[in-house]
């Protein structure tokens, strides 16, 4: 057991990056909550005095309250969809020794540096009433009517899993690189088959890249505000947008800072949860 | 490479070195303009900036934002603004005029301000209307051989599948709304029957746009015949190539007056009313309705005859219904979260 004791140095080389937590992070969430708690009134503005009733709104309303089980239940599936697809992706990565590694991992990576909006204008160009999927689908004789790909569900589970894949295939692929062969080698040795292996040693030795990686694809999920504005648009909405439309189309400061407020403790909460199970299944294996 | 990388830097750091200097010296003569983007703003620095820049040698530079985003700007820099004038659609002008933010124009110092329409004017001086638009019908001549006349034509079952409406965020939402709920028997203070009526008719609509210029793709690619609109878009658009007229409704537009005016606080104020007089001068007031088909709110603009037919000008800006601004930027909030429930769910 090593000894638990504050480590001067260790503190000293996180203290930019805590710095710079603190102040882009820390600072600006915590000026929401002064806000979130003033009164708003249409036409003249934030008035004087103390509410709750922006939270109480955001939490029992149930518009509102569709709204964030929306965006949940978006940043799971998102989460898990870029896990099934990226995990194998990020397995090949990692373990090839092909000459055309390297390129593979560049076309992983490639589409991160194009900007969002031209990505997302990318994907209404194929999604569209009358875009290349739909023209495609009916050209095919595979759909009479052209599906509706955009201003819903589908839409933004396409998009935000394409834009978030690279974040999970990197993540994954840095941990699966750390798993010493010996101990698969060792399985095998023992007569476990393939998938007995990756089942009962890679998958479990991953765990904590899979953990990190569905964190940083859920949280990037569902605060992503470009996307889901351009492919939800204005019939579909997640509690980025709406926030959006609070301080920037309505004004209404005080609301649109309890929302995000809101939007961050369900995050924290979240994470507190995953790196706990997460904890208990690493100790399992 | 050690000596070319350090050449570099040196040179890098004498530019910044030089464009701070010129910062420092063109300060006092600059002028920070919020305003809206896309052709509006292009005609406004061929109209008004850049006459303005070759009278005065001062520096106008342009800060882009809808209405909202600046009324967020003001407020966000109460007292302090980063930019000289704010050019916002009135409803919007209203509540920042009610939250304190707006100063008020010396009339003295504006010459071209007796020729404005009284109605353009805040009686407090704390805005301007520099325009007159509308939210109008617009349609594709080369789909619908008989367009719709009225509001109330666009509930016709011929135009099912092919029309596309505002949302609520955009002003032509918010007038579609009022207009709706006036030739059902409502008013801007009733819009109960404009919501039954819109509610009826959404299934029927193709798309409810949030950016005005959506309106150009959807009828460039046929997705669209008709679209509740904004009548010196279509001008613009029609222009450059766009199969689109308008319709000023039988029942009368809903008017639109976009105004300017100058925060408190502002670093230039005096600068400021200059450019706003040369705006409202009937010279850049002509050019803007050629331009961006802009109705005049200066009464001594004399337009030809073909031009006076696309733009709000004198008898059409009487015939046209302008909400009241303060009922409007009350009820906003409300209007957004039942149409957020009934309308674009």
């Amino acid at each position: 057991m090593p000894e638990r004791r504050w480590d001067l140095t260790g503190l000293g080389l996180l203290s930019p990056l805590l710095l710079l937590l603190l102040f882009a992070f820390l600072l600006p969430v915590a000026a929401l909550i002064p806000t979130s708690l003033r009164p708003y009134v249409a036409g003249t503005g934030v008035g004087e005095g103390l509410t709750l009733g922006h939270y109480a709104k955001a939490l029992t309303d149930s518009f509102y309250l569709e709204i964030i089980l929306r965006t949940v239940g978006l940043g799971f599936v998102v989460t898990l969809l870029t896990l099934v697809i990226g995990y194998p992706l990020a397995y090949v990565l990692a373990r090839s020794t092909s000459r055309w590694r390297h390129w593979l991992t560049l076309l992983v990576v490639f589409p991160l540096l194009l900007n969002l909006v031209v990505r997302t204008f990318g994907w209404i160009a194929l999604l569209a009433r009358r875009g290349l999927v739909n023209q495609w689908l009916i050209g095919l004789g595979l759909a009479e009517e052209p599906l509706r790909l955009m201003f819903n569900f589908t839409g933004l589970l396409i998009g935000l899993t394409h834009i978030f894949l690279p974040f999970m295939v990197l993540v994954l692929v840095a941990v699966i690189q750390n798993i010493p062969r010996e101990v698969e080698d060792a399985a095998r040795t023992l007569g476990a088959g393939f998938w007995a292996v990756f089942a009962r040693v890679t998958l479990p030795l991953s765990a904590p890249g899979i953990l990190s990686g569905s964190i940083l694809v859920f949280v990037l999920t569902i605060s992503a505000l470009v996307t889901p504005r351009l492919l939800g648009g204005p019939t579909y909405k997640v509690m980025s947008t709406l926030i959006y439309e609070q301080f920037l189309q309505l004004l209404n400061w005080p609301a649109g800072s309890a929302m995000a407020v809101v939007m961050t403790l369900i995050v924290l909460a979240l994470i507190l949860l995953g790196t706990r199970l997460a904890r208990r299944w690493e100790a399992r294996a | 490479m050690g000596r070319f990388r350090r050449s570099l830097a040196a040179t890098a750091m004498a530019a910044g070195l030089l464009a701070g200097a010129a910062a420092t010296t063109a300060r006092s003569q600059e002028l920070n303009v919020a305003l809206f983007g896309g052709s509006f703003a292009e005609n406004v620095r061929t109209c008004v900036a850049e006459p303005f820049q070759r009278a005065t040698g001062a520096r106008v530079n342009f800060v882009l934002g809808n209405s909202v985003q600046n009324a967020a700007r003001l407020r966000a820099t109460r007292g302090r603004p980063d930019v000289d004038i704010a050019y916002m659609d009135l409803q919007v002008a209203v509540q920042a005029k009610n939250e304190g933010l707006l100063d008020q124009v010396d009339a003295a110092r504006l010459t071209n301000l007796p020729d404005i329409y009284p109605s353009a004017v805040d009686p407090d001086r704390r805005w301007i209307g520099f325009m007159y638009s509308s939210t109008a019908i617009a349609y594709n001549p080369r789909e619908l051989r008989n367009p719709p006349q009225a509001w109330a034509d666009l509930w016709s079952p011929s135009l099912r599948g092919k029309l596309a409406i505002g949302d609520i965020t955009a002003t032509s939402g918010q007038h579609f709304l009022i207009a709706a709920a006036r030739i059902n028997g409502g008013s801007v203070e009733n819009v109960e029957p404009g919501f039954r009526a819109i509610r009826d008719l959404r299934p029927h609509v193709v798309t409810l746009y949030t950016q005005a210029d959506q309106v150009v793709q959807l009828i460039e690619r046929g997705d669209i015949a008709a679209a509740v609109w904004f009548s010196d878009r279509v001008g613009a658009a029609a222009r450059s190539g766009v199969p689109v007229a308008v319709v000023f409704p039988r029942e009368g537009a809903v008017g639109i007056l976009p105004t300017f005016s100058i925060p408190i606080g502002a670093r230039s104020k005096a600068l400021a009313e200059q450019y706003m007089d040369r705006a409202l001068g009937a010279e850049a007031q002509r050019c803007f309705a050629e331009r961006q088909f802009a109705g005049p709110t200066n009464r001594r603009v004399e337009l030809p005859d073909e031009l006076a037919r696309l733009v709000p000008y004198r008898e059409s800006v009487e015939r046209m219904y302008f909400p009241p601004p303060e009922i409007v930027a009350r009820s906003l909030p409300a209007w957004t979260e039942r149409w957020n429930r009934e309308i674009a769910r």
